[in-house]
């Protein structure tokens, strides 16, 4: 409600602004009590093994125009991956489709009490190759194309530093935690490196990490713009339908908390966090050092400017440890999500993505 | 996205607010992003956690076990026992997933001869 300098508002102007804010709070409690309609992209389910499963997404570029080599996308471990595939007209998946890839989505699932001893060692060396055969046998490529994003990023980096000649042609990281060395870089570092901080005793108790722990920690890095000035942005565009669609995808992404499975969560804080083993050298999957040398894979790191979950120093020094003749690194502006899913993320992340993927995907 | 107002126009009241809001929401996000950088709210969490963890695990554990005992009298499969069949699954799974596997093999083996036998004539020729 604006005044102008010569006039105060009569009663048609309240009443107005009355109407609105109705009509806003009207708005509001149906963002707050209902679901937006997510990962709309056709796709075909083609693997799964325990509560992971793999997908293929339908193309829409006749196969004589496609890329020849897949792309396989792997999310974190603990939210769902279909923000890759937010809704219609803002999905990087459809995106990718769109320029002639052949996408597959890795979802690891919902771990449940049977998973608490799940780790990395399988995440990695288990779920990971094999869907990777799958996807082989089903795009008839013996190379494929790997984009890990978070923990995902961790995931495929592990596998890509062990098995080095199983196709992997290139590798993209998206907001990659690697590196871990700086102990003042980022709250997640400082909280869990503090010694009264004890994931065991955490896991013991629990089982597997309860999702709104997860949700919790990750709030409370940024406490106020979470908690209060998300609804507040939201609340200053209630009338807006494009700020409003995209706000309702994004907290329907957001509040679907899933936990960390209870062993995966152990070794990220005590052999990751605290230990740094992957840039030390020392970590052992499966009996197996993984030496980052051992990296050949054409490397494109994605860093976010403004990550407060994996500031740009735990993505950045993986790139001197690798042997990839081929590797860049790229810096976008925005957060760890919002790089990818934000509203700016069609121009200023995927086409960057999407470029350097083309060149070297035939 | 939102519209602030900077110009201080003293006919804007709703905006004059809107501006002092975003002003003093800046100021305190700052705040506690500084605070929750500190090694204090570190350990203080920290301490927290583990306050909570050894006062309930023994609740927990009680209760776990009165449960057990009270499943195991009805004759019902306990928490445990559902979950070893669920990790008896997994590794089922994990066997067909190998013979799988196997089969995509012997099925790529089987397509390439035959590829190559339909070649042989045209090239021949």
């Amino acid at each position: 409600m604006t005044l102008t300098q010569n006039s105060l508002p009569g009663p048609a102007e309240i009443y107005a602004e009355l109407e609105r804010i109705a009509e806003g709070a009207k708005t509001l409690g149906r963002l707050m009590s209902t679901k937006a309609k997510l990962a709309q992209t056709p796709k075909e389910l083609i693997w799964t093994l325990n509560k992971a499963k793999l997908y293929r997404y339908a193309p829409v570029v006749p196969e004589a125009k496609r890329h020849g080599i897949p792309l396989l996308l792997v999310f974190a471990i603990m939210n769902r991956p279909y923000v890759l595939d937010l809704r219609p007209g803002h999905s990087f998946v459809e995106y990718m489709l769109r320029h002639g890839y052949d996408v597959y989505l890795l979802d690891w699932g919902i771990p449940g009490p049977e998973d608490k001893n799940i780790k990395f060692d399988d995440y990695a060396m288990e779920y990971l190759p094999r869907a990777i055969r799958k996807v082989k046998a089903v795009s008839g490529s013996d190379e494929f194309s790997m984009l890990g994003w978070c923990l995902g990023a961790l995931i495929t980096t592990i596998y890509a530093s062990l098995r080095p000649d199983d196709g992997l042609k290139n590798l993209l990281l998206l907001t990659a935690p690697l590196d871990f060395a700086n102990k003042q870089a980022g709250g997640f570092v400082r909280w869990t490196s503090d010694q009264s901080f004890n994931a065991d005793k955490l896991i013991d108790a629990y089982g597997n990490m309860p999702g709104e722990l997860i949700d919790y920690g990750a709030k409370a890095l940024k406490p106020v713009e979470n908690y209060v000035g998300n609804y507040l942005n939201l609340w200053d565009n209630i009338s807006n339908p494009k700020v409003v669609d995209a706000w309702h995808a994004m907290n329907t992404w957001v509040t679907e908390l899933i936990p960390m499975a209870g062993g995966a969560y152990r070794q990220l804080i005590n052999e990751f966090y605290k230990e740094n083993r992957l840039m030390n050298g020392t970590l052992t999957i499966r009996g197996e050092q993984v030496d980052l040398r051992k990296l050949r894979a054409n490397l494109f790191n994605v860093i976010a400017e403004a990550d407060h979950i994996t500031p740009s120093c735990q993505s950045e020094g993986v790139m001197d440890k690798v042997s990839s003749a081929d590797k860049e690194l790229f810096r976008v502006r925005g957060g760890h999500i919002g790089i990818m899913a934000g509203s700016g993320a069609e121009k200023n992340t995927w086409p960057h993505i999407e470029t350097w993927l083309a060149a070297r995907s035939d | 996205m939102s519209q602030k107002n900077d110009n201080g126009n003293l006919f804007d009241p709703t905006g004059m607010i809107k501006g002092m809001r975003d002003a003093s929401m800046d100021s305190w996000a700052k705040m506690m992003v500084q605070l929750v950088n500190t090694d204090a709210y570190s350990q203080a969490t920290g301490a927290m956690m583990d306050a909570w963890l050894t006062t309930s695990t023994p609740f927990r554990k009680a209760l776990e076990s009165t449960m057990t005992q009270v499943l195991a009298n009805l004759n019902m499969p306990t928490r445990s026992d559902v979950v070893g069949l669920a990790e008896r699954l997994t590794n089922i799974e994990l066997r067909l997933d190998d013979m799988e596997a196997k089969l995509d093999e012997a099925q790529r083996a089987a397509r390439k001869p035959a590829a190559a036998a339909k070649k042989e004539p045209k090239d021949a020729a």
